[in-house]
């Protein structure tokens, strides 16, 4: 009897993976991915001449400024809601939360950072009692990294109507007390393709997170396919891009995608853009196992990894900064509901100079391209293409392979 | 193929292992459900000993001067850490169900409760995040053998068998199926074998015989917990680039469904381990896999023209494949007869 009953456990826990296996593969966040498109429609990037001092993208990390502290009237006036994944993700959070830290303590004011229950699986419901939370414990001012809080966030600024909010990745809600601000990402990954294939590499991947419906991801990608496709044609050379959105769906590292990120190099892939927090790992696990290169993403990942070349920078942290600034400088009706997309013009997309590593690619080249950008000489398609999107596309010199 | 033989490996060692941990305990007569919990509390000890000797200016110095060898020592010392502290971590169901004569199936499920919310609680004290990972560097560019770390130079071309098990592959593994074999010999050559595995069949006959059960049965399980925590770490270091996150993707269900599989016996448990490592591998790799080196891939051209065969297909294969083959099998299972229930010297 005892052994029937240890095989049902054992058959129950392998039903049970089953449905884990299931569940990452639907898209974290349902309705909300629709939405984004629309502030980066094309005249878009009008002029949200806002951002004053061209905020430089690379601005190092603030790991000097401790994550916790305790404020003297037990009241944190600067809030930040994280979102899926780790406040030190090397990424988004911890981009944007560096900034906030950055503000905070150069202005002398009280943080604190709050992550909403169930990690990964955070509800709606987890989003709204973060920031809640954060509002009894009196913040003034509210930074919500990622476009996975929309909902949340609509109805916690509605509520809380004296309390302002800084919407990262996001987009205007209706609200004036939310000020969404979103980032030209496809330029940022336009160049990152462009410097690899200017410095010599032909098969290239991109494996990306949000399971293919990320609005950032996706601009990311398609971008980086742009950049690849400018450079190869430019030099009179065929490429190769590999394509996937697969394993990324919670923006983790598996080993699952670190299989079949070495399956890539094996098969000959040179680069590989990880374009999805924690996925940065399992990618430079497989690129130091076959001696392969990997671009990050958002913030400069080089000091984390031998096998990075560039990333693909997001001013996610001078963002922050900006626009908590507005809050305290009383000029919040400036950014307030207003589509801010910071891009090239704004100092707020690029890779990394400070890092250089390529041998090929000069800065000098790298920062013509980026002029071409800021004066509007070079445009760059910013269509969200969700999952397969980009493979019906015609990209000159490029191959693109789906998986 | 060299690249389908390396990546099943990595998948089925630790699964391999893990299994043999659970025969171990149910041969003794413990039924160890708490596998899983093992792993987890393995690999989270030792990433955390990795992460505190790289705190040490010496041991950076080591990589930096690319002394291999102390390295792939200093691997295998954190592979007895991990090994020491999942026997310690065991001790827990050890004590609730000899001593205490509690119902296994329950302390085994306790410790799997209990681990990933330790765990977690303390890497969130350590690291202030939900994921420990290597202070430094990646556990590939640490560890993991290569042409270069044996001295060839980068180009050079080893032929298939040094290309498959001398490049690009992990000590830690080799030391596994090592282990693997000493210990299967050990349970069926040896007397302390026999009397282990007669304390799982019929306890009160080797008592009678003058065989203390109680300490054979904390043996198997130690010897288990051990094993489990080994497996723990090896899978961190090989597949999650030597992080701890509170997680180890069901590999310990997976073993005690592999033990299962295997009938109990360490032979059969090699080959469903490695049965179910390669499943793995293909689900994840499919694209990239060229079983016969002629350039084409088969499994990646199958899915493209038959839309059944999808990527989600593949990556269905695992599970399914394990429960088929446990439809087939399990009737022809035979558990050790006395596992699972408390030693009552009275009821002899």
């Amino acid at each position: 009897m005892k052994k029937f009953l240890a095989l049902f456990l054992a058959l129950a826990m392998v039903f049970a993976l089953c449905a884990c296996g299931g569940k990452t593969e639907t898209p974290a966040a349902p309705a909300a991915p629709a939405e984004p498109a629309a502030p980066a429609a094309p005249a878009a990037p009008a002029e949200p001449a806002a951002p004053a001092e061209p905020a430089a993208p690379a601005e190092p990390a603030a790991p000097e400024i401790p994550d916790s502290m305790t404020s003297a009237d037990g009241k944190y006036q600067i809030a930040f809601i994280t979102d899926v994944g780790q406040l030190h993700d090397g990424s988004f959070n911890e981009g944007t939360w560096n900034g906030v830290k950055n503000y905070a303590s150069a202005n002398d004011m009280s943080y604190k950072y709050y992550q909403p229950a169930n990690g990964d699986q955070a509800t709606d419901d987890d989003r709204y009692n973060a920031m809640k939370a954060a509002a009894d414990a009196g913040a003034e001012v509210i930074v919500c990294a990622g476009f996975m809080q929309g909902t949340a966030l609509a109805k916690a600024a509605a509520e809380l109507a004296d309390i302002n909010f800084v919407f990262v990745d996001g987009w205007p809600l209706g609200l004036a007390n939310v000020a969404p601000i979103a980032f030209a990402e496809e330029q940022s990954g336009y160049l990152a393709g462009y410097a690899v294939v200017k410095e010599g590499f032909t098969k290239l991947g991109f494996t990306g997170g949000g399971g293919g419906t990320n609005p950032a991801c996706c601009r990311y990608g398609y971008g980086y396919a742009q950049g690849i496709s400018a450079a190869a044609q430019e030099l009179g050379v065929e490429t190769e891009l590999k394509y996937s959105w697969q394993y990324g769906a919670a923006f983790g590292a598996s080993p699952e995608l670190q299989t079949q990120l070495s399956g890539w190099y094996e098969t000959g892939t040179e680069v590989i853009f990880t374009c999805g927090g924690s996925m940065f790992y399992s990618g430079a696990a497989a690129a130091a196992a076959n001696d392969g290169w990997i671009v990050g993403e958002d913030v400069d990942r080089s000091l984390v990894s031998d096998t990075v070349v560039t990333s693909a920078l997001k001013g996610l942290s001078a963002a922050a900064e900006w626009a908590i600034d507005k809050h305290y400088a009383g000029e919040w009706a400036d950014i307030g509901d207003v589509a801010t997309i910071l891009d090239a013009k704004n100092g707020a997309v690029g890779i990394p100079t400070a890092t250089w590593s390529m041998e090929n690619y000069t800065v000098a080249e790298y920062e013509a391209q980026l002029a071409a950008m800021v004066d509007g000489s070079l445009v760059v398609d910013n269509t969200v293409y969700e999952n397969d999107g980009i493979c019906n596309l015609d990209l000159p010199n490029v191959t693109v392979i789906y998986e | 193929m060299t690249f389908l033989i390396q990546q099943t490996l990595l998948y089925a060692v630790p699964l391999m292992i893990v299994a043999l941990a659970g025969v171990f305990a149910e041969r003794s007569g413990i039924i160890n459900l708490a596998l899983e919990g093992i792993m987890i509390f393995g690999a989270f000890v030792g990433v955390l000993f990795i992460r505190i000797l790289q705190s040490s200016e010496a041991i950076i110095a080591l990589r930096e001067a690319k002394n291999w060898l102390a390295l792939q020592g200093i691997e295998m010392l954190t592979m007895l850490v991990a090994a020491a502290l999942g026997a310690v971590f065991s001790l827990l169901l050890s004590f609730a169900s000899i001593n205490l004569k509690a119902d296994q199936t329950i302390g085994g499920t306790a410790l799997n409760l209990l681990s990933p919310a330790l765990v977690l609680f303390f890497i969130r004290i350590l690291a202030n995040q939900n994921t420990l990972t290597m202070a430094e560097g990646d556990s590939a560019s640490w560890f993991m053998i290569k042409k270069t770390t044996l001295g060839f130079a980068k180009t050079a071309d080893l032929g298939f068998w040094g290309n498959t098990f001398l490049h690009k592959v992990y000590l830690a593994n080799y030391i596994c199926i090592i282990v693997f074999v000493i210990l299967s010999v050990i349970l069926y050559k040896t007397r302390f074998g026999l009397r282990l595995r007669s304390c799982g069949e019929n306890p009160q006959a080797s008592d009678s015989l003058g065989i203390n059960v109680t300490r054979m049965r904390y043996a198997g399980t130690t010897i288990s917990g051990a094993l489990a925590g080994m497996g723990g770490f090896v899978y961190a270091l090989t597949t999650a680039n030597c992080a701890s996150t509170g997680d180890v993707a069901g590999f310990g269900f997976l073993a005690l469904a592999v033990m299962i599989f295997g009938n109990w016996k360490p032979l059969n448990i090699a080959g469903a381990s490695i049965l179910f490592g390669l499943f793995k591998c293909i689900a994840a790799g499919y694209s990239s896999i060229d079983i016969n080196g002629d350039g084409i891939y088969m499994l990646k051209e199958i899915s493209t023209t038959m839309p059944f065969f999808s990527s989600h297909f593949y990556r269905m294969l695992p599970y399914l494949i394990t429960l088929i083959v446990l439809a087939f099998t399990s009737k022809n299972s035979r558990a050790p007869k006395a596992e699972g229930i408390p030693y009552d010297k009275g009821s002899r």
